[in-house]
């Protein structure tokens, strides 16, 4: 029996908007517990929920990135359950009309481009967070409220590496769309993975088990992987997969049982009574649209364009900042992408990783920054020099062009110059001309050298080259 | 010595502008009012903070009608500093943090609160017997019950205590006190006010609401509190208008209607020969008088629709009472969460407020959604769709406000009717359609009052003002308190 593994993920991504989805007090991440408070967080009776506008323009901004169909009435209902965390009693959500509906994303695989279809997002509030000591269970109502999109994928997925692109993909997006931190260590964004086998060729899904406690991108492949394994082994061994919520335990790299899924809960959903249906104008959804980022596929196309490879791409497009940057210094008139690329992600990537900074922190001027890129690649200096001159401007906070000058390390490319250089080498060194013409081609090098060394390391070395061989022909093949 | 505070806040103002009277005068007298009650009004006060407020007033200005008038609040109004429980033992020392919109635009506009009144546990009840002080009993006969869910509000104006007192409206809680008190009781258009700060029973029906004895000052209490509310974002955006003018330029519409079915099914001989005599009156003002058949089904459907819908949306509203944030903390050995929480609401709660969670609770069920909760807002659809049919031709609907006496306390029984009858709850139609909808009085039974009903299109208040005014005018009846409980 051929098993096909089935994959849906339901990722929360948290909105990073000023102030909580329905009330006014801020968001806020590592503050003193419940400092980040308003009487309606805790649920003080006679408080109301106020949509925060930031929060749907978030909301419209990734369904328009995830290809969605945007609700232009925005409904909120209720999830009724209690648990210390939800202070109301419920949670305000939007259960039958979310924002967005039937969208979809593109991934790169190792098996080509796949089609990810997503059933819907919608908005919602963060519970608050739950400390259990010994004894006692504290409740920091400091998250609670925080505005959240829940985006729902279809089944669509097949493996564990699927999954972790699938992921990527999402946290490039919200992430790029600036409507998020998608920092999946400090839980703004956290998925859950729906995982069941079945076999080949059939339509119906097997049970279904959802795993969580996934803070990292590869930890989703590495849970699946291992998921997709337990299930196996149990179908094909003649058991049954049971129904249940599993986390990923990391440290022993598999995923163990959290708890059974007996009888579900009823969450017993209505319409929310507080918030009248809110009809979205166009031009509110139109702005939203207007104001988006430029997106990671966008930027792919871009690049790829200019010439840049896929695994620079890639590279690249891990921090937004870093985009945006390197974006800048392409505006400024690099000819090279590729040497921008180099001295962007290898060395300077490589000093900051070194000495633990951030490429935001030490304030690199792009015009120096692209100063330096375009001597190297019209080879106004060599590679060596560019690292030197490199070292002095992240050290000494210095621009590119001052250094070059300073260090009077300018390449000369003039051909008279060089010439009579060249007359000079040759002259002195009869003898290895005669030799190389014999066929000894390691003279040309020795000569290129000379000239080199008497320039005092200026000349252009490719040059010297071409008019060496131009009076003394090419070395005679033996 | 009739008392200063059983005067309307109009007189009283004029008073206060021609420095007869001090705000410190009104407050000192409401507050020995107050510490003489008959009935068991009132809830927690704040008299300290009240003689303060008032001796800081030295001069009313004419436009400052409300400023120096003392007032009370149902105690589910979430008033800053002064301890609120909605009388439900489950909030027992709640203080809270912040006022209500309506509060706090009232103080705004110089008025000064006194205290809080008693109501049936959490608005849930129409007797005014379930606070958990116990029974609020009628001024007019202690043995009677006042009617709720207002009912500290309603014995309270009542008995001269102040000119205004503020409650909440969800099927008739304002309107049907009233009734059996003699006062003006006033549920405006749902959204005209803001619900900011009233403890919530069923957001889509409640409203906040409030009694005066006399029209004129219920109107300009209108044009105090009304409003967009940028915290209730149901609070509508429409602009506010002055509603005394429609008292005092007589801005009625012409066609008051009734329903065959009300008019033909009042029992009560005298309540129905005070109701017919009235319609008549009007007719010879020159109203037209238009006799409308209501569906029969839909009033029957009245009662079924009003206790889903209001169980349904109040277990869900009450579920933030679970011990943890605030009210008395839960005690003995409790291992969990759920523990807690139940111990806590289990003693915090009485057992009508239970039947109504396990109702509510049980009509939202999904097996029983569709027959139940998903049905009752269906029917009160049709309810709202064929009251406004009604209101395509007719300015006013008119019923009586009470078909008997308020009913004896000892004759209470807490099962509920099988066979409930419509007429009991035919102003529940003003809370499905959002409409806003007036009590004022209309005669006596054995010394006991009743009253009469004004119901009127969305965001028409001023125009059910104007034709309250009209038919104080008829009654005489204005500026009524009770003399001595009895």
């Amino acid at each position: 029996m051929e098993l096909e593994p089935v994959i849906g993920i339901e990722i929360h991504v948290e909105l990073k908007t000023k102030s909580k989805m329905f009330s006014s007090a801020p968001t806020s991440f590592g503050q003193s517990p419940n400092s980040m408070t308003v009487p309606f967080d805790l649920a003080f009776p006679g408080t109301m929920p106020v949509v925060n506008k930031e929060a749907v323009r978030f909301g419209i901004k990734v369904c328009k990135a995830l290809n969605m169909k945007i609700n232009k009435t925005l409904y909120f209902d209720r999830k009724n359950y209690f648990y210390p965390d939800l202070p109301k009693g419920y949670q305000i959500t939007q259960q039958f009309d979310p924002i967005g509906k039937d969208g979809y994303v593109l991934l790169e695989t190792e098996n080509g481009e796949r089609k990810i279809t997503i059933e819907q997002a919608h908005l919602e509030e963060d519970t608050a967070k739950q400390l259990h000591l010994n004894d006692i269970s504290l409740i920091d109502f400091n998250r609670c409220g925080t505005p959240l999109i829940e985006i729902v994928s279809n089944p669509d997925m097949r493996s564990g590496e699927e999954a972790m692109k699938y992921v990527e993909a999402i946290r490039e997006i919200v992430t790029f769309l600036e409507v998020s931190d998608g920092k999946m260590e400090n839980g703004s964004l956290r998925c859950d993975i729906n995982i069941s086998l079945r076999e080949k060729g059939s339509n119906k899904f097997g049970v279904k088990t959802e795993c969580k406690n996934l803070n990292t991108i590869s930890n989703i492949k590495a849970a699946v992987d291992y998921e997709i394994k337990r299930q196996t082994e149990i179908i094909l061994s003649g058991g049954k997969v049971e129904q249940e919520t599993r986390r990923y335990d990391e440290t022993n790299k598999k995923t163990v049982l959290m708890r059974k899924k007996t009888n579900a809960i009823d969450y017993k959903y209505f319409r929310e009574p507080n918030i009248i249906p809110i009809d979205l104008s166009d031009d509110f959804i139109n702005d939203a649209i207007y104001s988006m980022n430029k997106l990671p596929y966008e930027y792919k196309k871009e690049f790829k364009k200019e010439g840049l490879s896929n695994y620079e791409i890639e590279v690249l497009l891990k921090d937004l900042y870093t985009v945006n940057y390197f974006s800048d210094c392409v505006l400024l008139g690099v000819k090279n992408l590729s040497t921008l690329w180099n001295l962007l992600l290898v060395e300077i990537l490589g000093y900051l990783n070194k000495n633990e900074l951030a490429l935001k922190d030490i304030n690199l001027s792009k015009e120096s920054l692209v100063y330096l890129a375009n001597a190297l690649s019209d080879n106004k200096i060599n590679s060596k020099q560019g690292k030197i001159v490199l070292e002095k401007m992240l050290k000494e906070n210095k621009d590119s062009k001052e250094i070059i000058k300073e260090l009077n390390l300018e390449q000369v490319s003039d051909k008279s110059f060089i010439e009579d250089l060249v007359n000079q080498v040759l002259e002195n060194n009869k003898q290895v001309v005669a030799d190389y013409q014999k066929g000894k081609d390691h003279g040309l090098g020795y000569l290129v050298g000379q000239v080199m060394k008497l320039s005092q390391g200026k000349a252009n070395p490719k040059l010297a080259k071409d008019i060496i061989i131009s009076k003394i022909g090419e070395c005679p093949k033996k | 010595m009739s008392k200063l505070n059983s005067k309307s806040i109009v007189s009283l103002h004029k008073k206060l502008v021609k420095k007869e009277i001090t705000a410190l005068d009104l407050v000192k007298e409401a507050i020995e009012n107050c510490k003489h009650d008959p009935c068991n009004s009132l809830e927690a006060t704040c008299y300290d903070e009240a003689l303060k407020k008032a001796s800081k007033i030295t001069e009313v200005k004419e436009d400052e009608i409300l400023k120096g008038i003392p007032y009370l609040a149902k105690d589910n109004y979430s008033t800053k500093g002064l301890e609120t429980t909605a009388s439900s033992n489950i909030l027992n020392g709640y203080v809270p943090l912040y006022d209500a919109t309506v509060i706090s635009r009232l103080n705004q506009k110089g008025m000064i609160l006194i205290g809080k009144t008693t109501m049936d546990e959490l608005a849930m009840g129409g007797t005014g017997t379930t606070s958990h002080k116990g029974v609020t009993c009628n001024p007019y006969d202690k043995t009677r019950i006042a009617g709720g869910s207002s009912c500290g509000s309603a014995t309270s104006l009542a008995l001269g205590f102040v000119p205004l007192t503020l409650g909440s409206d969800t099927g008739d809680s304002v309107r049907k006190p009233a009734s059996y008190n003699s006062l003006v009781g006033f549920k405006p258009t749902w959204g005209r006010v803001s619900r900011y700060g009233l403890f919530p029973f069923a957001p889509s029906l409640d409203c906040p609401a409030y009694f005066t004895r006399n029209v004129l000052d219920s109107a300009y209490i209108l044009s105090a509190i009304s409003g967009h509310d940028s915290k209730d974002m149901s609070s509508s955006t429409r602009k506010k208008d002055n509603y005394e003018k429609y008292v005092k330029e007589n801005r009625t519409l012409n066609k008051v209607g009734y329903f065959k079915a009300v008019k033909d099914n009042i029992k009560n001989p005298i309540i129905k020969a005070k109701y017919e005599e009235l319609l008549s009156k009007l007719e010879e003002k020159g109203y037209e008088i238009i006799e409308y058949d209501y569906p029969l089904e839909l009033l029957n459907a009245l009662y079924p629709t009003y206790m889903i819908i209001s169980c349904a949306e109040a277990t869900s509203n009450n579920a933030n009472l679970d011990g943890i944030r605030f009210g008395p903390k839960p005690d003995g050995d409790l291992k969990t969460y759920s523990d807690y929480m139940i111990e806590a609401r289990t003693k915090g709660f009485s057992d009508l407020i239970k039947r109504r969670f396990v109702i509510g609770s049980f009509s939202l069920l999904s097996e029983n959604m569709s027959e139940m909760f998903s049905r009752a807002q269906k029917a009160r659809r049709l309810i709202v769709d064929n009251l406004n049919l009604f209101f395509d031709s007719i300015d006013y609907l008119l019923v009586p406000a009470s078909y008997d006496k308020p009913k004896k306390i000892s004759e209470l029984s807490t099962s509920w009717s099988t066979k409930p009858d419509y007429l009991d709850n035919i102003m529940t139609l003003g809370n499905f359609g959002g409409n806003p909808s007036l009590t004022l009085p209309l005669g006596y039974l054995d010394n006991l009052p009743f009253g009469v009903n004004i119901t009127g299109r969305i965001f028409e208040d001023g125009y059910v003002f104007a034709l309250a005014s009209e038919i104080e005018k008829i009654t005489g009846l204005k500026d009524i308190v009770v003399k001595e409980a009895k």
